[in-house]
């Protein structure tokens, strides 16, 4: 940043953000020039760093982020993953409730609206996308990374989600084996890392961006509507169309800054995935749909 | 989807004059529109009454109409383009109400004119405030209660209903024009009948207030395949109950979470497509209550808008062109953006960095309006400042105003009279709070009484920290770590000088020892995301410059700043021209410029723009950066002027004229001796510094006399004396105001004409560019005066004299460049009254009347063309050359902004108080000044009832008046003294009361519809209550009211005109090219 407030000044705020990040032991940078920062790397693409404030020299600094191993190639997902399985309840936070506590969110009384049971792969799952699941009416049961198709199946689910995650989806062989299996057995929504994964299992490559897709201004169009959402993204990885078999896949999303893929659907099977992120908060809601896609395709599969 | 091919001529209607709530900010939206469209292959029509834009230059359009904007008028043009479209969302409030007018009285469809843009139910739905609200409550949002009424019974039974205080708005009004908040049902009843009278259609909202909530507003955008992006969000320093136009505004939002953001913005989504603007910006307007986050929809504007400019300069979007283009059927993503040539113009731009706006007020112009700030408009003009931080921004902002200097409250404010100037909002209130903060008022106290937020009095707080850090060292032991940081937030050498107690320039040489130098960053849509290839910079305290200069032939011009009274588009245009013509010449333009309503400060108007404040420490940078081959400082009224010489003075090379010569014109005594040695008469004058002397000044120059401070523009506080104590009161007041400057004393020419004159001259050759005489007598101010060219009345031995007279002084003053030369004519004698070696106000009506862009021409030869190899085309008068004129008159009137400030007189004096001008055109000078008169909302009646009322000066003048008027058959009321005067010469009035004699009087006579034209010529300066209830009754039912025999003269000529010649209409390229005006409908009636 920079600058980071000293204060907060909102109605539903409980603590600056200063001591919630001290709180979480996340470190913050500010007072320096964000856009020097952002041209540099805009110039030489993206690279590893060593935050420091103890004086260390500054080639001694960037002798120790070179020793830092790139991101392509290092499987990320399954260290970040839950360990156990876990049921998730809690929707979407109601702007007009207050005070703010960090477990805000209702749960959504179960119901008979309850319809859908979604199984979601937790490659490094954002809570919001379990919470707009659960606005979407859906029972949502988060599994580890490494749970494997057989099983999840075994759930009985109505449908599968593949979440976002860091870094290079290649390694992460297990997944696009779980994929391959899964898909036609049941509805598939990948969002991100999911999205990659899933381009991956449809015998696609991915390839890495020289400075990746960050922020909440991103232009992407729908190629089946024609229309153009306002997206938040967080990549650095994309899956390269070219590579997907035109035969099975069709292309549904591309980025319209860089024409980057942003999304693709199955032909003839119940999968479709989206490189950006619908649910993002902060981020436009402009992509919302998604979730009511994949409840539709849901309902499409069970009659 | 592709540009539609269906329509291939689009008419575009521009705002007409600048007033207030509706400048400069539309010419740039019109212009912008009209590049666009052209550049789209549409054959482009624009209709504009105001000479002094860019957009009604004649390369702009294909057909360009300088006529009143008014439906007869309209029709008259499009009868004779017969254009396939209009769009009305470019040109303000004017442009939309017009279009709805033409619409809604058959005009479009007759001439099959398709309106695009916004239909005419989505204009309404969004204009009509009960139509809007369910709207809103359809989508589920809320809005605040309110009511629809349309007389004041209605209104007063809803009081009791609603709660006070009340919110007033008029329907269909701009600038909140005539609206007001009303604390108690006495107030109430007042406002309500003002603000009915002040809609068109006579109607007014009463709504419940929302009084101390935050106040947001989101500029949109949406196109025909519905992609939507909201380009800016904008957040208001003050709450609601300030006109966002007079609020202090902050982009993008600084105290919304993105929960609330987003909510925001799906609403701002929700209601453009409810409201049915299928294509085009619009902006939607929230309060938010602080205490529970609840959210109401204020209101909407479909169209672009002086927010929109605001946007588009805050955030390098171009929203007037994209608008345009989407009007023709683009859709955003194939439209590219200008910035980063490589990504689509469907996106939201990203800032990283503050914007501030604050407005410019001028309420010293107006003795006797009320400067408390409500939902009315009453600012004149604004600066935007960029900086990394707000605290940053809000001191470059603050440093934009004029004055620069930092403000402080007197030393002896009470506690007391502090907490009601916080809790009172008025132009200085930022400073009351900055006072406040110092001396330690608690935080708390503070936003309790301001409902600013927390945040905003928390950075002021940091400031004021941060200054009183830099107030314990001396500029010789301040540490560079200190001063880095006190320039990181913003503050000025001059501010940091006045805390050292030394000068600015021992600041810069402190900071250029430590190193510490502003570095300058580009507004670039996307925070350095892309690479940008417009250079549009501002200056911080940063590690890394982006500026780039390149080693090329470059000239730096510096604008005008804030619109002001005196200092407004006419100077940006002559800024924007020279630009324009350095380019064409092959220079490397880089503008200057902190005014975000401007032509000037669009990103393609220069090759490089720089938004910083016109202070020397910030052109100083500038230039630093840049070493620009010179700089030209004559094109942007005074701001830049008054940097000349000290630029000169840090090693800036000054084109064009010298300093010295501007300097030279400027003193009195040094210009009397050239004049002197040049044989050219001037009013006997002095200058005074104590009363004492100024009485024996007056008593030696003989009354009476015109008392002016010298170094000003717009006639800012000028007197006409007819004694002596005023003179000695006058020169009192100044030397308490100010530092010693000496007071000028001039004899005043009583019932001369004036005469200004703009010459260009390359130090050997002199051209005059144009002669135009004044309507009104010498003694109301040239640029509150109407004028006409060429002149009517004088004759040619005067004009050879004053042809004469100006090259005689552009030669002496060594002109290179323009020249101004005001004159007074008295009794056969030439008077010089002042000469300008600048661009004046009168260059762009000047250049639309003859067809040579003067501005353009002066810029040439600063960078060193001569007029022998110009081409000009000019006519030769006894060895003087003049650019020859045309067939036609062309008249320029003034526009006042009387209906915004209740309560005070209308009277023309020396003191400049117009905001904006019109130009009327016509073979017969007559209907030129009708026209005139019209497109400055002076309907001139064609038939009814004139009252006269005039001085006993005018008396002797009155009777051939009254023949001509009963002539054309109106019927004549005159006060007493006034009849008997029409009588001596045989005309027939009716006699009818003044106020003080008895009722129905004359006020009674306005007020009941019964008078079409008032004619009042006043005393002097010290007016009767009787005239001057006469006039603000005038005022404010929207009567015609002339205050000067001349004017009233020209008045009968131009109503024997409209009744003879019917109305004509003609497009600038044909009045250049010596094709003249035709009739388009029967000779008489309306």
């Amino acid at each position: 940043m920079r600058e980071f407030s000293q204060i907060s000044s909102n109605w539903r705020s409980a603590e600056t953000a200063q001591l919630y990040l001290n709180r979480h032991k996340i470190p913050a940078i500010w007072d320096i020039d964000t856009r020097a920062l952002v041209r540099h790397i805009r110039k030489v693409g993206a690279l590893r760093g060593v935050v420091a404030t103890d004086g260390t020299p500054a080639d001694q600094l960037v002798f120790e982020a070179k020793q830092i191993p790139t991101m392509a190639g290092q499987e990320l997902a399954g260290r970040v993953s839950c360990k156990k399985s876990y049921s998730w309840d809690k929707g979407s936070i109601e702007l007009a409730t207050a005070p703010w506590t960090e477990q805000m969110g209702a749960a959504v009384p179960a119901g008979e609206t309850r319809k859908h049971r979604v199984v979601a792969y937790d490659y490094g799952i954002k809570q919001n996308i379990l919470r707009m699941l659960v606005d979407h009416q859906c029972e949502v049961m988060v599994v580890p990374a490494k749970t494997s198709a057989e099983e999840v199946l075994a759930m009985g689910g109505d449908g599968v989600f593949l979440s976002n995650g860091p870094g290079d989806p290649e390694p992460i062989n297990y997944a696009v084996e779980n994929i391959r299996k899964l898909l036609g057995k049941t509805p598939i929504f990948g969002i991100c890392l999911g999205h990659q994964l899933c381009g991956l299992a449809l015998g696609g490559k991915t390839y890495k961006l020289k400075f990746g897709h960050h922020g909440s201004n991103h232009p992407v169009k729908n190629l089946l509507t024609g229309k153009v959402e306002i997206t938040a993204q967080n990549h650095g990885f994309v899956v390269d169309p070219e590579s997907l078999p035109s035969s099975d896949v069709e292309i549904t999303h591309v980025n319209l800054n860089d024409g980057t893929n942003e999304g693709m659907r199955h032909k003839s099977l119940p999968l479709f995935s989206v490189q950006y992120h619908p649910e993002a908060s902060p981020g436009p809601h402009d992509s919302h749909y998604l979730f009511q896609d994949f409840v539709k395709m849901m309902n499409e599969h069970r009659q | 989807m592709p540009k539609r091919t269906d329509i291939k001529k689009i008419l575009i209607i521009g705002s007409g004059p600048i007033i207030i709530g509706q400048a400069c900010e539309f010419d740039y939206s019109g212009a912008q529109a009209c590049k666009a469209l052209r550049a789209e292959g549409y054959e482009v029509v624009l209709v504009n009454s105001n000479p002094a834009t860019i957009m009604t230059d004649p390369e702009l359009a294909h057909r360009t109409y300088i006529e009143p904007l008014t439906k007869e008028y309209l029709e008259a043009i499009i009868a004779r383009e017969r254009p396939d479209a209009l769009l009305p969302t470019v040109g303000g409030q004017t442009a939309l109400n017009l279009a709805v007018e033409l619409s809604e009285s058959g005009i479009l469809e007759k001439y099959k004119v398709e309106m695009i843009g916004a239909s005419l139910r989505a204009i309404k739905v969004a204009e009509d405030r009960l139509w809007f609200k369910d709207a809103c409550k359809k989508l589920g949002l809320e809005v605040p209660n309110s009511a629809l009424v349309n007389n004041a019974q209605d209104a007063l039974r809803l009081c009791d209903q609603l709660g006070f205080p009340l919110v007033i708005r008029p329907s269909f009004t701009m600038g909140g024009a005539g609206g007001s908040i009303a604390y108690n049902k006495e107030e109430f009843g007042e406002a309500i009948n003002h603000a009915l009278d002040m809609s068109p259609v006579h109607e007014a909202l009463v709504e419940e207030s929302v009084l101390g909530w935050k106040e947001y507003e989101l500029e949109v955008m949406r196109d025909k395949k519905d992609n939507f992006v909201v380009i800016c969000s904008i957040e208001n320093f003050d709450p609601m109950g300030v006109h966002t136009g007079d609020s202090i505004t902050v982009a993008p939002a600084q105290t919304l979470t993105d929960k609330e953001y987003q909510r925001m913005r799906d609403a701002a989504a929700a209601i453009i497509r409810e409201v049915g603007v299928e294509t085009g910006g619009s902006n939607v307007q929230f309060a938010v209550n602080p205490e529970n986050g609840k959210m109401t929809v204020i209101e909407m504007n479909p169209r672009v808008s002086r927010s929109s400019a605001l946007a588009s300069k805050a955030t390098g979007f171009p929203i007037a062109k994209i608008a345009a283009r989407l009007a023709v059927g683009m859709t955003l993503d194939e439209i590219p953006n200008d910035i980063t040539q490589k990504t689509p113009a469907c996106f939201e731009p990203t800032i990283d960095y503050v914007v501030v706006k604050i407005p410019k007020w001028q309420f010293e112009k107006f003795p006797g309006a009320d400067s408390t700030l409500g939902t009315q408009m009453k600012s004149v003009g604004e600066v935007m400042a960029i900086g990394r931080t707000f605290k940053e921004a809000l001191q470059k902002g603050i440093r934009s105003l004029e004055p620069s200097t930092p403000w402080r409250a007197p030393l002896e404010t009470p506690d007391s009279l502090l907490r009601e100037k916080l809790a009172t909002p008025r132009p200085d209130r930022i400073h009351w709070i900055l006072t406040a903060v110092e001396r330690g008022l608690p935080s708390e106290e503070i936003c309790d009484l301001t409902k600013i937020d927390p945040w905003f009095i928390h950075q002021i707080e940091e400031l004021t920290a941060m200054n009183r850090r830099a107030a314990s060292v001396t500029v010789e032991t301040a540490s560079k770590d200190l001063l880095r940081e006190a320039k990181r937030n913003g503050a000025s050498d001059e501010h940091l000088a006045q805390m050292w107690k030394t000068t600015p320039a021992a600041v810069r040489l402190q900071r250029a020892r430590y190193a510490v130098a502003p570095v300058f960053k580009r507004v670039d849509t996307c925070a350095a995301e892309f690479e940008s290839f417009t250079p549009y910079m501002y200056s911080t305290y940063e590690d890394e410059d982006e500026s780039e200069p390149r080693n090329v032939p470059k000239v730096m011009i510096l604008g005008s700043g804030p619109n002001r009274i005196g200092q407004g588009i006419e100077f940006d245009y002559c800024c924007c021209h020279a630009s324009f013509a350095l380019r064409e010449d092959g220079f490397e333009t880089i503008m200057v410029n902190c005014n975000p309503e401007t032509v000037s400060t669009d990103y393609d108007t220069s090759d490089r723009l720089y938004f910083e404040p016109l202070t020397l420490e910030d052109v100083l940078a500038i230039f630093e950066k840049e070493k620009p081959q010179g700089v030209i400082v004559q094109f942007g009224g005074q701001t830049p002027l008054n940097l000349a010489l000290e630029l000169k003075r840090n090693g800036v090379p000054i084109l064009g004229t010298a300093p010295e010569s501007i300097d030279l014109a400027e003193d009195r005594r040094r210009f009397g001796r050239l004049l002197d040695e040049l044989k050219i008469p001037q009013p006997r004058n002095g200058t005074a510094l104590i009363p004492e002397e100024a009485a024996r000044v007056a008593g030696e120059i003989g009354l009476p006399v015109l008392v002016r401070p010298s170094y000003v523009l717009g006639g800012r506080a000028m007197v006409i004396a007819y004694d002596v104590n005023t003179v000695q009161e006058y020169v009192a007041q100044a030397a308490l105001m100010g530092p010693a400057k000496p007071v000028l004393i001039d004899q005043f020419l009583e019932e001369a004409t004036e005469v200004d004159v703009d010459a260009l001259a390359d130090g050997t050759d002199v051209v005059i560019g144009g002669i135009m005489e004044h309507i009104e007598e010498a003694g109301v101010h040239s640029g509150d005066s109407s004028c006409v060219l060429p002149p009517v009345s004088l004759s040619p031995q005067i004009i050879a004299t004053i042809r004469e007279y100006t090259k005689r002084l552009a030669i002496a003053l060594k002109v290179v460049g323009l020249m101004n030369v005001q004159y007074a004519i008295q009794r056969d004698t030439v008077y010089v009254l002042e000469v300008n070696p600048r661009a004046s106000r009168t260059i762009p009506y000047v250049s639309k009347a003859t067809g040579v862009p003067l501005a353009k021409v002066a810029a040439r030869l600063m960078a060193g063309k001569k007029l022998a190899n110009m081409n000009l085309p000019l006519v030769r008068h006894n060895g003087v050359a003049e650019i020859a004129v045309h067939d036609f008159y062309a008249v320029k009137s003034p526009v006042f902004p009387f209906n915004k400030f209740r309560g005070v007189d209308t009277i023309l004096g020396p003191e400049m108080r117009s905001t904006g001008e019109v130009m009327g055109t016509s073979t017969s000078y007559g209907l030129a000044f009708a026209k005139a008169q019209l497109a400055a909302g002076q309907k001139l009646p064609r038939s009814g009832t004139i009252f006269l009322s005039v001085n006993d000066r005018d008396k002797k003048h009155v009777g051939p008046l009254g023949k001509e008027l009963a002539a054309l058959g109106f019927k004549l009321l005159a006060t007493r003294g006034t009849a008997a005067a029409l009588e001596a010469s045989g005309v027939e009035s009716e006699e009818v009361f003044k106020v003080n004699e008895g009722r129905p009087n004359i006020v009674d006579l306005v007020k009941t519809a019964k008078i079409d034209l008032v004619i009042n010529t006043p005393l002097g300066r010290e007016s009767f209550y009787d005239e001057k209830s006469i006039r603000r009754a005038a005022i404010r039912y929207n009567i015609p009211c002339i205050t000067t025999l001349a004017a009233a003269h020209a008045a009968s000529l131009g109503i024997r005109a409209l009744l003879e010649q019917g109305t004509e209409v003609a497009a600038l390229q044909d009045l250049h090219q010596g094709k003249l005006a035709a009739s388009n409908s029967p000779k008489s009636g309306d």
